[in-house]
């Protein structure tokens, strides 16, 4: 018996492992193949073999037609993938922010347990919890589409539509006038905050006499925190410029990954000695709380955004590999 | 690819779908075995892939329409297979359909034709 005969059999099977009836699929697939092997090429050494092994196909091509059709999640199903998945996270972040904000623990018995989180491990946390969302959302969805039945699964009629994938309303000329607007401007702000900094090591000020200034924090961190919002700044002029030439959805992603980097930098930053100017001491938590719930919260929509993009991509090359 | 291209590859796969079952159970009143079935339709002028038959044949036993045995009384094993009476009321009902589809596209395409 021909080596590579086994070795493609040996193939189909790992490809049709669990099904009951693998051996006689196998045994089938062995007799046409000698058959033709022998009847076409009037031999049935290897070469005559690989020939008949080609004509049938590829292993996982092979297996592929003996799996029944029913899909993992049926196709009514499939939008409520990322509806669902988008409504979970939403409540599941919301939960982080509380979290990080009160210093709390939240417990939901017994399905969620959310321990008081820092700004950092609320960060790590996120990107698990919306694959543990997606996880459950996808179990759930398995089931029933596995159960046959035709269920009617709830979704309220104001909720936004998140994973519809509408075709641009703008027109070409249009859209481009307002990127390189957009481009313009961050150009101006980038250049006016790097200015500043060359001339004061800060782009934050206490007071707006600018024969005066006053700088808002100490030395130090206040150097730091104007290099990483100029970052920020010089990010988004780059990517609008990138836009101007094309539309691909990977600069929103590479955009939203360096933004979600630089406000992870800035949540770094220690708060104490921060300020160079007196603030009553009871205002300090409070406005401590009052910028990390601005971040986190400018994490969430860029995070949003990010998981948009994905889902658009992976869309367009699910359409395109129809 | 744009819409107005026609995608004749996939359609053409949707519509042998329905033709093959016919087809196999047209065949299959004489015992056949898979190899001899691709070289038979082969001479009809058709050609189905090998890899497509077997899956069908696999699907239309296991729904009771054909029946098979392996003959190991040759050199090689051949497995045959046979239209049952379940696959012969299919085979009919199946044929009706496809009567009635190709009357109607033929009134269709003779009225569209003096348009």
């Amino acid at each position: 018996m021909s080596d590579k005969l086994e070795a493609y059999l040996e193939e189909i099977s790992h490809f049709l492992s669990g099904r009951a009836e693998r051996e006689e699929i196998l045994s089938e697939i062995r007799s046409h193949i000698l058959e033709k092997a022998a009847e076409e090429t009037g031999a049935s050494g290897d070469d005559a073999v690989e020939k008949a092994i080609a004509a049938f196909g590829p292993a996982r091509k092979v297996a592929e037609r003996y799996v029944d059709d029913r899909p993992i999640i049926a196709p009514a199903y499939k939008r409520y993938l990322f509806r669902y998945t988008t409504m979970l996270f939403a409540f599941h972040a919301a939960l982080t922010v509380m979290a990080v904000v009160f210093k709390e623990d939240f417990v939901i018995f017994p399905l969620l347990f959310m321990p008081k989180l820092g700004v950092i491990e609320a960060l790590m946390y996120l990107p698990t919890a919306f694959l543990a969302d997606l996880g459950i959302v996808t179990g759930i969805l398995y089931f029933i589409t596995q159960s046959g039945k035709d269920v009617r699964l709830p979704w309220p009629k104001f909720a936004v539509d998140l994973d519809e994938v509408k075709p641009p309303t703008k027109s070409f000329w249009l859209s481009r006038f307002a990127t390189a607007v957009g481009a313009v401007i961050m150009l101006a702000i980038t250049d006016f905050a790097l200015y500043v900094f060359a001339r004061h090591r800060t782009i934050f000020f206490a007071n707006f006499d600018w024969d005066n200034l006053r700088p808002l924090f100490m030395p130090g961190p206040g150097r730091r925190i104007s290099l990483i919002v100029i970052a920020m700044f010089a990010a988004s002029t780059m990517a609008l410029l990138i836009k101007l030439f094309t539309r691909s959805r990977w600069v929103d992603v590479a955009s939203s990954v360096v933004s979600l980097g630089l406000i992870g930098l800035l949540l770094t930053q220690p708060f104490n000695d921060l300020f160079a100017v007196r603030i009553a001491e009871n205002l300090l938590p409070k406005i401590r709380y009052a910028v990390e719930f601005l971040l986190l919260f400018i994490a969430l929509m860029t995070t949003i955004e990010l998981v948009k993009s994905i889902v658009i991509i992976s869309r367009r090359k699910l359409a395109r590999a129809r | 690819m744009t819409t107005n291209e026609p995608d004749i590859g996939s359609l053409e796969t949707e519509m042998n779908r329905g033709f093959l079952h016919i087809l196999v159970l047209a065949l299959l009143e004489k015992d056949m075995y898979g190899y001899s079935m691709v070289k038979h339709i082969e001479t009809l002028g058709y050609k189905v892939e090998e890899n497509t038959l077997y899956p069908l044949l696999r699907r239309l036993e296991k729904n009771g329409w054909i029946a098979s045995k392996w003959d190991l009384t040759e050199d090689r094993p051949r497995k045959f297979y046979s239209i049952t009476a379940a696959g012969r009321t299919l085979r009919a009902n199946l044929l009706d359909v496809w009567k009635t589809q190709n009357r109607v596209l033929e009134k269709t395409t003779k009225e569209t034709s003096h348009v």
